[in-house]
């Protein structure tokens, strides 16, 4: 329950529309369950005219009734528009603050997070958020409140109708549902996690499907998908059936209800009590809210899965922020000099990585650091960016860059991470994200100066072709060079690039480092820290450091 | 970064319809357990018809005649047993139903899995990977709804109305006449509102389905975002295309909740009547109040099924969809050329490629003309620019795909001759990112030979120079690999790969790049391996590192899907010039 009031707190911006959509489910299962009694006491008092001879006012009822067909109808589609509308609503809110959570907690958290499928996971747990009020809180809501005033409506008519009708609707409305719940979350828990394991098989064996072939392993790969679908749908059919027992004992309940409810009338009735057509108007009222009954089995039926995701996407919004912004000095960096002095670093806790490392580039300086893989090229970009901690001091133009401001910091810095997201927008958007004040003039430079110009002009679209989702579209080395484009065309007083030529042939590789070379000699005062194992990259500076 | 739509991915009609025509024949095979759902589902409409008439009986009895409590005793008993056999039928048909879907899914998740292997990548070219997973599992779920809901739905919509109007007629027939006449509209004007509604609502599926993309590349790229200042600017994007679609999307759902209003509108028009015109015939005396209140009660249940057809019609939607991806599937014809039947050599082959070409269509990334030798027992690279088909060829040679023109010899036999299976027992393939499940060291290891014995496995282990890093293994070769290689490097990774690639005991190896990306010294480790493995085999190996280069015969370079010269490794290796 507690992540239900922290999704009502981060969505008090849309109280309103959420509200409105709750009075107006509730009007409209009164609208109905009222039309339907007031339809019975008409017909039962028109009887009783007519076999009587006693004059009857028919006017009210029968504008009444004409009134509550019009709501009803009106009702739902004002309930299904406003419901629709406070979904949409929250959901941009959440978006918003997800996204503004979730940007101090990059790159460390988010990796660590559902054991790196953030893809698959998020998706799923940010839907089952924004789907939080439409499918879950609006019909508890109105469900509850329907009901609790149904039995006012019958308290006020006929007490003991009113005691029958509450025995049963807690009955359906709560004991069933809370049954249902009980049983069906093992069950549920367990399909959710078969689900998962047959599309991890599923992806392995597709993603594999050549080297299974291959390896003549097809078929035994496909017996387990085969066992896993099939216990998979062993678990849905099990929960199916719990959803049949519980709509069957929701049809058991409202049907005796119904005659508990005559039962109760008609001695009221025979003991003169209530009026005899109040009889007919009670039953209609009582077989008609039971469909407000109904909207608290599915409600609560989604609630525990809804609950998990909410509270993982929670559980990482909350998570400690793991390089925090805590700017002390207010003074610029005089320039791009960098210097490293006795730093330590790791990226998990007892696994250090870095050990009193020291490193000094004077401003306008090159350096490319070399060494096998894990030795720790890559962490010191990340400090530099301050995605991760360190121990140690490392300043920039003579300034601690943890007494900095984040934002300050980054805006001297270019860089192309170790591994570089394309955003799936065309090649130009995404070079553009380096500046996006740059003119065509700058753009051609760096695309020149980053060996993409010829490929680009081979493009039937060129600049506007799409990369796809994740670069899909592109090759690795196209990818990476696109992602060199964007940190020259940022032009920032220091440049990092982890592994620029990885993925390219020896032609292009030695093309790029001569065009860069010849770039950073051109009089460019960049600072360039290049994180390199490959031989021609080793040119690019004026000084190599063996890690 | 703005949203890219695709505005094209409005409904087809025609490929709509054959979908619809698979889930009809689909739905076939399961007509026994359909026709159950339907006759249970009649059965509770009796039933239904009971409660009323009995309830209706009751109130004439209290209200009317002035009956005590006695007399309405055994109506209320006869009622909580109908109660109660509603009940065990609503039970029964849902767990029916259930049964149906499980089936249904089963049989079709089967085939279809099945189907996309034996397509393999030469039925498959142009299909990416995370659709067709999506399909397999999501989609044949989504099948679901359609045959438990929609298609009973269907048939009662046609079935309960009818058998309700021929139990009011009796009773009351002006007001079996106002049901009559005003039961058509409701389909009529759902059609005609639902055909506007539903183009507009399906691209408003395909939107959102992107918007949710959108903040996912948006967090998966936060990084780079961060590094360009740009993340505050996105978070501002993020509420503009939210709103934007809020509001594009309400536009559709005020035309497409019309259908429902329509629905609605006409069964609350139709009960006010019938009440009204009962009313008056009550006031008259011209009727008894047991009929009359019979008739009212059977008003809204004879528009029931027809509201629930127009409830039902999302998951007909829903499923029409994912039959639209699974149809087309199980019906592509296998792909041509691997029907041959001759053995493959038992020794290690010579390769001959006379004239192969593949052009991808005339994408980026084919051969053209290509006339190669790999004689018996050689190794020899391919080296050449990224995109000039170095994979391309390597994968014509190992038969994932086959040539447009062209020939491939092996031992002077064409290449489509042989018996698939024969020839891929003899060769190793290790592509760029080799395939690990996240089972055991020891499962992947044996992925080609599950009999290979102990020996066996360690010789390929020493072999690979993979031997000293599983014994550092928690538990050896019995250590899960899981999603991310229990912590092996990109190098230890490529070794384990070359120990299959060994313990497969191959006569051919073909190897892409088996040393990007990895520093010198695993680089070194790797070559070294190579070298053992490749004794006694015919080896081709993709790369264009240096080091690589020097530890093979022969070096084959491609430029734009052609292949230049052949060349010993020590004379392209001083042409290329590459500074160490």
């Amino acid at each position: 329950m507690n992540q239900l009031a922290r999704f009502l707190i981060i969505s008090r911006g849309q109280w309103f529309w959420m509200g409105a959509g709750i009075v107006l489910g509730v009007l409209v299962i009164f609208a109905n369950t009222l039309l339907m009694a007031i339809s019975g006491w008409f017909i039962a008092s028109m009887a009783v005219s007519g076999s009587s001879g006693a004059a009857f006012n028919y006017f009210f009822p029968s504008a009444s009734i004409r009134f509550l067909a019009i709501a009803r109808t009106v009702g739902r589609y004002a309930e299904r528009l406003v419901t629709h509308e406070s979904t949409f609503r929250i959901l941009s809110e959440l978006r918003v603050w997800l996204f503004n959570r979730f940007e101090p907690l990059a790159p460390a958290c988010l990796e660590r997070y559902a054991g790196g499928d953030v893809t698959g996971r998020l998706r799923g747990d940010v839907d089952a958020l924004e789907t939080l009020y439409l499918k879950i809180i609006a019909p508890l809501a109105v469900g509850t409140l329907s009901l609790l005033a149904a039995l006012v409506f019958l308290l006020w008519f006929s007490p003991p109708s009113a005691g029958v009708m509450l025995l049963f609707l807690l009955l359906a409305g709560v004991v069933l549902p809370l049954l249902v719940r009980r049983f069906s979350e093992e069950p549920g828990r367990r399909s959710a996690l078969l689900a998962a394991e047959l599309r991890t098989m599923v992806t392995e064996g597709l993603q594999g499907v050549e080297e299974l072939i291959l390896l003549g392993a097809v078929e035994r790969q496909a017996a387990v998908v085969d066992g896993l679908s099939a216990e998979v749908i062993v678990e849905q059919e099990r929960l199916g059936r719990i959803n049949g027992l519980s709509l069957g004992g929701m049809a058991f309940f409202a049907g005796s209800g119904v005659a508990a409810v005559l039962l109760a009338g008609s001695m009221q009735v025979a003991s003169h009590q209530i009026p005899p057509p109040n009889l007919v108007m009670l039953l209609l009222f009582s077989a008609a809210i039971f469909e407000a009954a109904g909207l608290l089995p599915s409600a609560l039926h989604l609630l525990p899965a809804a609950q998990e995701s909410v509270s993982r996407i929670f559980e990482l919004a909350d998570a400690p922020i793991p390089v925090p912004d805590n700017p002390v000095s207010s003074d610029l960096p005089a320039d791009g000099a960098l210097c490293f002095s006795n730093v330590s670093a790791s990226y998990l806790p007892g696994m250090p990585v870095l050990d009193n490392f020291s490193l000094t580039i004077p401003a306008g300086g090159c350096v490319v650091l070399t060494g096998s893989s894990g030795i720790g090229k890559s962490l010191l970009v990340e400090i530099l960016l301050r995605f991760r901690n360190y121990e140690g001091s490392v300043t920039v133009g003579g300034i601690e860059i943890r007494d900095l401001p984040k934002e300050t910091l980054i805006g001297m810095i270019a860089a192309v991470p170790q591994r570089p997201h394309l955003f799936n927008g065309t090649i130009r958007e995404n070079i553009l994200l380096g500046s996006v004040s740059a003119d065509e003039e700058q753009l051609q430079q760096v695309l020149k100066n980053s060996c993409l110009d010829q490929w680009i002009a081979a493009l039937p679209l060129g600049l506007e072709t799409m990369v796809g989702g994740n670069g899909s579209a592109v090759s690795g080395g196209e990818a990476r060079r696109i992602a060199l484009a964007r940190a020259l065309l940022k032009d920032a007083p220091i440049l990092l690039l982890d592994e620029p030529t990885e993925g390219l042939d020896c032609a292009t590789e030695r093309e790029i480092v001569s065009r860069l070379n010849k770039w950073f000699r051109n009089g460019v005062a960049t600072t360039v820290l290049v994180v390199s194992h490959r031989p021609a990259c080793l040119q690019l500076g004026n000084s190599v450091i063996h890690l | 970064m703005t949203e890219h739509s695709d505005e094209s991915t409005g409904n087809n009609p025609r490929r709509n319809n054959s979908a619809e025509q698979w889930l009809f024949a689909e739905a076939g095979k399961i007509r026994g357990l359909l026709i159950g759902i339907v006759g249970l589902s009649s059965c509770i409409g009796l039933l239904v018809v009971f409660q009323a008439r009995i309830l209706a009986t009751a109130c004439q009895y209290v209200v009317i005649q002035g009956k005590g409590v006695s007399s309405v005793l055994p109506l209320a008993a006869l009622l909580l047993l109908l109660a109660a056999g509603r009940s065990l039928l609503t039970s029964v048909l849902e767990i029916n139903t259930a049964a149906a879907a499980a089936k249904v899914k089963q049989a079709v998740r089967s085939r279809l899995y099945r189907k996309i292997q034996a397509l393999g990548p030469a039925g498959l070219s142009g299909d990416e990977t995370g659709p067709l997973i999506e399909t397999v599992t999501k989609g044949v779920d989504e099948l679901e709804p359609y045959f438990t809901r929609f298609l009973p739905q269907l048939s009662l919509a046609a079935i309960l109305p009818l058998m309700f109007l021929i139990v009011i007629v009796p009773s009351e027939w002006r007001s079996g006449l106002v049901l009559l006449f005003s039961a058509p509209f409701i389909p009529l004007f759902m059609i005609l509102i639902g055909r506007g509604s539903e183009k507009l609502h399906r691209r408003q599926w395909g939107r959102l389905s992107r918007m949710a993309g959108h903040l996912l590349d948006l967090v998966q790229g936060l990084p780079d975002l961060i590094i360009f200042g740009a993340a505050k600017r996105e978070a501002t994007v993020v509420a503009r295309v939210s709103d934007e679609y809020r509001i594009a999307t309400m536009a559709v759902l005020r035309v497409a909740f019309l259908s429902a209003f329509t629905l609605e509108f006409f069964a609350t028009v139709g009960t006010a009547l019938v009440a009204v015109i009962i009313g008056f015939r009550l006031l008259f005396g011209d009727l008894s109040l047991g009929e009359g209140l019979f008739v009212l009660l059977m008003a809204p249940e004879f528009y029931l099924p027809l509201r629930n057809l127009g409830l039902s019609y999302h998951a007909r939607m829903q499923g029409v969809a994912a039959a639209e991806r699974i149809a087309p599937l199980l019906a592509r014809p296998l792909p041509e050329g691997f029907a041959g039947t001759v053995p493959a050599p038992s020794g290690p082959p010579s390769i001959l490629f006379e004239g192969v070409s593949f052009r991808y269509g005339g994408v980026r990334g084919g051969v053209t003309a290509v006339d190669l030798e790999l004689p018996a027992g050689s190794i020899t690279a391919l080296a050449g620019e990224s995109g000039a088909g170095k994979t391309t060829l390597a994968r014509l040679l190992v038969g994932l795909t086959r040539p447009e023109s062209g020939r491939i010899l092996v031992n002077g036999h064409d290449l489509t001759t042989l018996a698939p299976d024969s020839w891929r027992s003899r060769l190793a393939w290790v592509p760029q990112a080799p395939y690990f499940t996240s089972g055991t060291v020891r499962e992947n290891l044996l992925l080609g030979r599950p009999d290979a014995d102990e020996d066996l496995i360690n010789t390929a282990l020493a072999a690979a120079a993979a031997d000293q890093f599983i014994s550092r293994l928690p538990h050896g070769l019995d250590t899960p690999l899981g999603d991310r290689g229990a912590g092996l490097s990109g190098g230890e990774l490529r070794r384990l790969a070359l120990a299959r690639a060994y313990v497969c005991q191959a006569t051919l190896v073909v190897l892409d790049e088996p040393t990007a990306g990895l520093d010198a010294e695993s680089e070194r480790l790797v070559c070294e391996a190579l070298k053992r493995v490749a004794r006694g085999r015919t080896v081709l190996v993709i790369s264009h590192r240096e080091q690589t280069l020097s530890s093979v015969e022969r070096v084959a370079e491609m430029v734009d899907g052609r292949i230049g010269q052949v060349l010993l490794s020590a004379e392209f290796l001083s042409r290329c010039e590459v500074p160490v």
